[in-house]
């Protein structure tokens, strides 16, 4: 079995002198396994990722085509020192999140303070003006997070951006984790992985910990846009996983100021809704009136602090790609201390000298739009031709407040499972952090690989796949 | 539980009842036609053609080598055609969508033997199918695949209210075929004259019980003597055989009276309630009456009332 080591950026496994320490077990039992073996494991794999329908479904292609998620079984590890670190960095990151959208949505005192510009906020789309003084129970908006991580070519960890809103792919992380178990059990006996099947339970808990004053049992329900979203299976996975009603807008009635589910003995009361429908969905009355998503009166209800909805409306002003320049700023703010975590340099489209070096450089700029993510409205300038570029920068002047441009980072690269040969693949990390009663890091995360060679992205809709991803336990003393 | 929920639940059990049914009928049929087509070419032509009264708005829109045997079109049509909604492919495809759409519902084993059975449809589909025993390889495989999703169904799902909505979809859907099967066979067959070409006669009165997997059941009250009476009194009125009338009627009317719980009855718990009296209390001067056709009419009409009533009562939302 033959082992490639990246060259150009940072290899998560090899060191010039071979296998890095934490990756000597793993290497000497895969090169133990003949072809022939790994490709019959390989395909035990995908048969169980097809027969159990762990599928995502693909837009734009024939209506409802359901795909696997491209797994590749050579696992990520992080030792745990590593993780110690990035799992402060995180907590530390969700803190301030929540801080800083309870300020812009009440005294506003970080714009005052002059920490940000108030127009760069304030004109967001992802800032919801009506939810201005409404604060949520228990003065969580955030209770969960996806932030992307990725390393560099010094094998720094950085932050990448912060997933506020709706981030998904936890239930692939859970998923992964059973499917490697059950294909290659031999991998787990040379390292103490800590395990990751109680995220549900943690949800859960964090579910019911939004819920308003008083409410004694409360009923949380899972609220998904329905069978053609793509995220489909996570929605279903999630609510079977912990036991609770998955519903559509449909399902939903308000009354009396209140939220019912309709049910076949008549209408249920909901306390918490773990929406999976994007803020301006929710409720056709207060945002988009097209939507037949959502519940017509949802956000009257919460308003009155009768619903507590999950995350919080209005959360995604923290992961504009804008106001992620300022975490350094907001985490001194807030906290008074440094970031524990560095980030991406950033150049702000909305700042004129910025603007110019954009401009300027577009050709090794990776430029996005503040508001977008899972790598749409983006440009890779390296890898962009002359007309894109010139295209794209038009489109960036007409808006220049909406745009943000980034270094190319190289991101570190993975063994992956290529025809016969272990071949260095770009990686970044999602961890999923819950805030409820208190802030908890999922050990590990979603690892996703861009499979194609020499590719940076690693998105599902485009070549992406994932691993399992280990966090070691800490060796006991 | 949710109304949207205990929908796609009840059509999920409609629709691998509804599979099952035309799994068993297209090897039935098979086995008749392959038997009779030489003696009595009519007769097979006939048996194929009432496939089209059991499933009255089925469509055979595939054009058909001239020279195949009879079955094919049928077996076209109603095994692999996406697009005829009587299909098992269609069927499957209708159950796993509802599946799907309610996986949280579920337990694992229910949706993977589904997921299973449908995936097994497609290879079917893109294999193609040769000839008939490729035919009847791959609907006796699929009639296991749609054992297994009943199996885990049985097995594995909790006895709640969830659990009750697939049983009342697999019973009203079991009860309708039924119903309808015997309404497309028995004027013809009552119609025969019986005395010119026995042994044939008696085939076809096999063939009707083994459509509706009734011929073991039916031989061990009457033995092997196939009598057309006592056959119509078993398949309308046994208390005992799960294909017979009477025995769906109480199912359903259980399953309702189990939904509703204790309390007033609804609509459709008294529609079902007035069939299964008539089926129990009424053979008698049914089978004096012999005017099957009008009762089985009559049963038809209750039926479609009855899925009415409950889209009414727990659905609509």
């Amino acid at each position: 079995m033959k082992w490639m080591p990246e060259t150009k950026a940072f290899d998560e496994a090899f060191d010039r002198d071979g296998p890095r320490q934490h990756y000597r077990p793993l290497v000497s039992i895969l090169e133990s396994f003949t072809r022939g073996e790994i490709e019959r494991r390989e395909r035990l794999q995908k048969l169980s990722l097809m027969d159990q329908g762990i599928t995502f479904t693909v837009y734009g292609e024939r209506e409802g085509t359901e795909r696997i998620f491209p797994f590749d079984f050579v696992p990520r590890v992080i030792p745990a020192r590593e993780w110690e670190r990035l799992q402060a960095g995180l907590l530390q990151r969700v803190t301030v999140l929540n801080l800083f959208i309870l300020d812009v949505y009440g005294a506003q005192k970080c714009l005052k303070d002059g920490v940000l510009p108030p127009e760069l906020v304030l004109s967001r789309k992802e800032y919801k003006r009506e939810l201005l003084g409404v604060i949520p129970p228990q003065r969580i908006y955030t209770h969960v997070v996806g932030t992307d991580i990725i390393r560099n070519g010094r094998g720094e960890y950085l932050v990448l951006e912060d997933n506020c809103r709706c981030p998904s792919g936890v239930s692939y992380v859970l998923e992964n984790r059973n499917v490697l178990n059950r294909v290659f059990p031999e991998l787990f006996t040379a390292y103490p992985v800590q395990p990751i099947r109680d995220y549900p339970n943690l949800l859960r808990d964090t579910l019911l910990h939004a819920a308003s004053r008083g409410s004694e049992r409360p009923v949380v329900v899972i609220l998904t846009p329905g069978m053609a979203n793509s995220a489909y299976f996570e929605h279903s996975f999630l609510a079977r996983e912990m036991g609770v009603f998955l519903v559509e807008g449909r399902d939903l009635i308000v009354e009396d100021n209140h939220v019912f589910m309709r049910t076949t003995g008549g209408k249920q009361k909901v306390d918490v809704i773990y929406r999976r429908v994007d803020d301006d969905f929710l409720d056709p009355l207060t945002f988009r009136r097209d939507s037949l998503l959502g519940v017509p009166g949802l956000m009257n209800v919460y308003r009155e602090g009768n619903v507590g909805l999950a995350n919080a409306p209005g959360a995604g002003i923290a992961d504009d790609k804008a106001v992620y320049t300022f975490m350094p700023e907001l985490i001194k703010y807030y906290l008074g201390e440094a970031p524990l975590l560095p980030q991406v340099p950033t150049y702000l489209g909305f700042r004129p000298k910025d603007l110019a070096y954009i401009r300027d450089h577009a050709r090794e700029l990776v430029i996005k739009t503040t508001g977008d993510s899972g790598g749409y409205g983006m440009l890779m300038g390296p890898f962009a031709s002359k007309k894109e570029i010139e295209e794209y920068v038009g489109r960036m002047r007409k808006n220049p407040a909406n745009y943000v441009a980034q270094p190319l980072v190289e991101l570190s690269a993975h063994p992956t499972y290529v025809d016969g040969r272990f071949e260095p693949r770009r990686i970044d990390l999602r961890p999923f952090i819950l805030y409820g009663e208190t802030i908890r890091v999922l050990p590990g995360g979603l690892t996703r690989v861009a499979l194609r060679p020499g590719s940076y992205v690693v998105n599902s809709s485009q070549g992406g796949g994932s691993k399992d991803t280990w966090v070691l336990a800490p060796k006991h003393a | 539980m949710l109304s949207r929920v205990a929908d796609s639940l009840y059509w999920m059990g409609r629709y691998i009842e509804r599979a099952d049914n035309i799994t068993r009928l297209l090897l039935v049929t098979e086995d008749f036609s392959t038997e009779t087509q030489g003696l009595a070419e009519n007769l097979a032509q006939s048996a194929w053609k009432d496939l089209l009264a059991v499933f009255p708005s089925a469509q055979m829109t595939r054009a058909v080598a001239p020279l195949a045997p009879l079955a094919v079109p049928y077996l076209h049509a109603f095994f692999l055609d996406a697009g005829n909604p009587y299909s098992i492919h269609f069927s499957m495809r209708k159950a796993r969508e509802n599946a799907r759409s309610v996986r949280e519902a579920l337990t694992l084993e229910v949706f993977l033997a589904i997921n299973e059975a449908y995936r097994a449809l497609e290879t079917y589909e893109q294999r193609g199918m040769p000839d008939l025993p490729a035919f009847r390889d791959a609907l006796t495989a699929m009639q296991k695949g749609i054992f297994t999703v009943l199996g885990a169904i049985e097995q594995t799902f909790t006895r709640d209210e969830g659990r009750l909505f697939v049983r009342l979809g697999e019973a009203l859907e079991r009860l309708s075929r039924t119903t309808l099967v015997l309404r497309a066979k028995l004027p013809g067959l009552l119609a025969a004259e019986p005395r010119t070409d026995l042994p044939l006669y008696y085939t076809q009165w096999r063939t009707l019980l083994r459509s509706l997997s009734s011929l073991e059941n039916y031989r061990k009250v009457y033995g092997a003597r196939l009598e057309p009476n006592l056959v119509i009194a078993f398949l309308l009125f046994d208390s005992n055989s799960p294909r017979s009338l009477r025995y769906g009627a109480a199912a359903l009317k259980e399953c309702l009276e189990a939904i509703s719980g204790p309390g007033g009855l609804t609509p459709p718990a008294r529609l079902v309630g007035r069939l299964h009296a008539d089926l129990c209390y009424d053979d008698e001067e049914l089978m004096r009456r012999a005017d099957f056709a009008g009762f089985l009419d009559h049963v038809a009409a209750e039926l479609g009332k009855t899925h009415d009533a409950l889209a009414t009562q727990y659905f609509v939302t």
